[in-house]
């Protein structure tokens, strides 16, 4: 026996350093963009504060979704973010915990849509963004979302598809602009005028290359996406409608029984401080949603910014779009792709 | 070959076991979940797949995309084949080299080229306006023709390689023979060249057919969702939907289309022998 202690002695010393690493380790599930400025801005200073490592998981929202669900019963995951609409889908799901809000630092100085988006406290806004359509001004004029369908820009607007986080939203001020209630029916309207559209983009960077070379006049985007157009040389426009603009925002969530609570809190809060969103903010990654963060006049170009922008957003209810979206998919790929 | 099969067997060994586990395994794990429904054995992944018109639409499209780049491709490639064949050694391997050197660039830039060429300011509207066969700009891209001709650029050296290799094998006096006993150059072509090259033609035509089926880079960018082909429609019902049973009916009818059009071509490569 004497003869295996050593080994027996580096294979505990192996296992409890493991289970020391395992308590020090926060696993968070994130977009995939922006990484290597969201590691410089977020990522490595909050390891040097915590003392712990981080491990980013990336990917899509569904399988980064799929992957919390898969993993319920021992989540490998502490901690996300992702849209209202999908965090409400992991909400009803029982994947979440509610969050200790007392712990956020900033909590109160948070925009009042931003604090409990999905009720009971299981997320927290930590970004907004507008959705407006960017146009050519040298070729056509936007002052209504209607205009999306008018014979000025007939065969060279682009709409966003339905398994895009922004068509529920342009669907519902087109149907506001256009007098109808129900988004079937606006749906319903689209398909009609579908040989009008020259495509429905999955990702706003195809609409730059398709807008610089005039095949594209008029679009609907998230603000995100405004520096792409604002940067070229092109008189692109960011248009103010008369319905407003709308948009929408991305929650932090916790799964369900991580057993990391305290270090997941710790990174939200560190993520939600003035500090870090005014970093991001200046960055031009994420739009703040802590009304203390001050930005530059050029930074807060490319952002969704500001109380009174922000409180003016038409907002859909997550709910909605998740009790809805089955029947809008539906209803898309019979009348318009069809 | 070998002294003894045991020793061939045992050098295959590696490679088949890395095959089996890395590949056979899991995309026959995948597969199965086509005729899983409910924990038991079903079809009703296929019922409810075809019951969609969308998805009927869909699988139509691709068939009709597939055969017509195939079918465009062996008119084209037997063109361009006989001319290669016909030239002398050294410009022979010149223009051979052009054909396969788009094949060295990646599908992506050749496909987003296409997409500056079949714009509203691209060479081919310009020259539509500045003939007069239309007042305005034509919109090309986002069509069913956009992704024929961006697949067909993709695949068309393929069948040339298969049908230049396929008459460098024909007889050379075959052609003159034929002609010397007063064969016009259609019945040359159907009767001499055409029954001598099928297995170019077949091994061709599969390679394109199944090439234009599952290629999903260029749909994607040209056709976009206006123009869902089974491939991005796959690609969509996994990152959207997360609906791997779907997926999985979809790679599995791919998967048999692919097989069907060898299979068929085979057969009418040896109809007539």
């Amino acid at each position: 026996m004497m003869r295996y202690l050593p080994v027996l002695t580096a294979a505990l010393g192996l296992a409890a350093g493991a289970a020391q690493a395992a308590e020090n380790t926060l696993t968070i599930s994130v977009y995939s963009f922006a990484q290597d400025a969201f590691k410089e801005a977020v990522y490595d200073p909050f390891e040097e504060i915590c003392g712990c490592e981080l491990v980013v998981e990336t990917g899509n929202s569904v399988e980064r979704m799929a992957k919390i669900e898969a993993y319920a019963a021992d989540p490998v995951v502490d901690m996300a973010v992702m849209s209202a609409h999908d965090a409400l889908a992991l909400a009803r799901k029982e994947l979440l915990a509610p969050i200790d809000t007392s712990k956020l630092s900033s909590f109160d100085q948070l925009y009042p849509a931003a604090q409990d988006p999905l009720g009971g406290n299981l997320g927290v806004g930590y970004t907004f963004y507008a959705t407006s359509i960017v146009y050519r001004s040298d070729l056509v004029e936007v002052n209504s979302w209607a205009d999306l369908l008018s014979d000025e820009v007939k065969g060279r607007v682009a709409l966003p598809a339905i398994s895009t986080t922004q068509a529920p939203l342009v669907l519902m001020m087109l149907g506001q602009a256009l007098g109808q209630d129900d988004i079937l029916q606006t749906i319903d309207t689209v398909g009609e005028n579908a040989d009008d559209i020259v495509t429905f983009y999955e990702r706003s960077s195809q609409l730059a290359q398709l807008m610089q070379q005039e095949e594209v006049i008029a679009a609907p985007i998230g603000r995100f996406a405004w520096s792409r157009f604002r940067g070229t040389d092109l008189p692109f426009e960011w248009a103010e409608p008369a319905e407003g603009q709308t948009g929408g925002m991305n929650v932090m969530v916790m799964t369900r029984g991580n057993g990391n609570e305290d270090l997941a809190l710790q990174f939200m809060d560190y993520w939600l401080s003035t500090e870090v969103q005014t970093r991001l903010a200046e960055l031009g990654i994420d739009s703040p949603a802590n009304a203390a963060v001050e930005v530059s006049a050029e930074a807060a170009e490319n952002l969704t910014y500001g109380a009174e922008l922000i409180n003016s957003l038409t907002i859909m209810d997550p709910a909605v779009i998740l009790d809805q979206r089955e029947a809008w998919i539906d209803r898309w790929n019979k009348t318009v792709i069809q | 070959m070998f002294e003894n099969r045991t020793t061939g067997f045992a050098l295959a060994l590696p490679a088949a076991i890395f095959t089996a586990a890395l590949f056979m395994v899991p995309v026959g794990i995948l597969l199965s979940e086509a005729f899983r429904a409910d924990g038991q054995w079903s079809l009703s992944g296929y019922v409810e797949f075809f019951s969609e018109p969308l998805n009927r639409t869909v699988f139509w499209r691709t068939l009709k995309l597939g055969v017509l780049v195939a079918a465009t491709s062996a008119v084209i490639g037997y063109g361009a084949a006989f001319a290669i064949t016909n030239l002398d050694g050294r410009r022979r391997g010149q223009v051979f080299g052009l054909v396969v050197l788009p094949l060295m660039i990646s599908p992506v830039a050749r496909t987003y080229a296409w997409i500056v060429i079949l714009g509203r300011t691209g060479i081919v509207n310009d020259a539509i306006v500045g003939l007069g066969l239309s007042e305005t700009p034509v919109r090309l891209l986002f069509t069913e023709t956009a992704v024929f001709l961006g697949l067909l650029q993709l695949f068309l050296p393929l069948m040339i390689i298969s049908l230049v290799s396929a008459m460098e094998n024909m007889p050379r006096d075959a052609i003159p023979a034929a002609r010397v006993l007063g064969a016009n150059w259609l019945q040359v072509f159907t009767r001499v060249i055409l029954p001598l090259t099928r297995e170019g033609l077949v091994m061709g035509g599969t390679l394109v057919f199944t090439g234009s089926l599952t290629a999903y880079i260029t749909p994607a960018i040209l056709g976009g969702s206006k123009v869902l082909m089974l491939e991005t429609l796959l690609y969509q019902r996994v990152n959207v939907a997360n609906d791997f049973v779907s997926a999985s009916v979809i790679a599995m009818i791919l998967i048999v289309m692919s097989f069907s059009a060898n299979l068929l071509l085979k057969r009418i490569a040896t109809a007539r022998r």
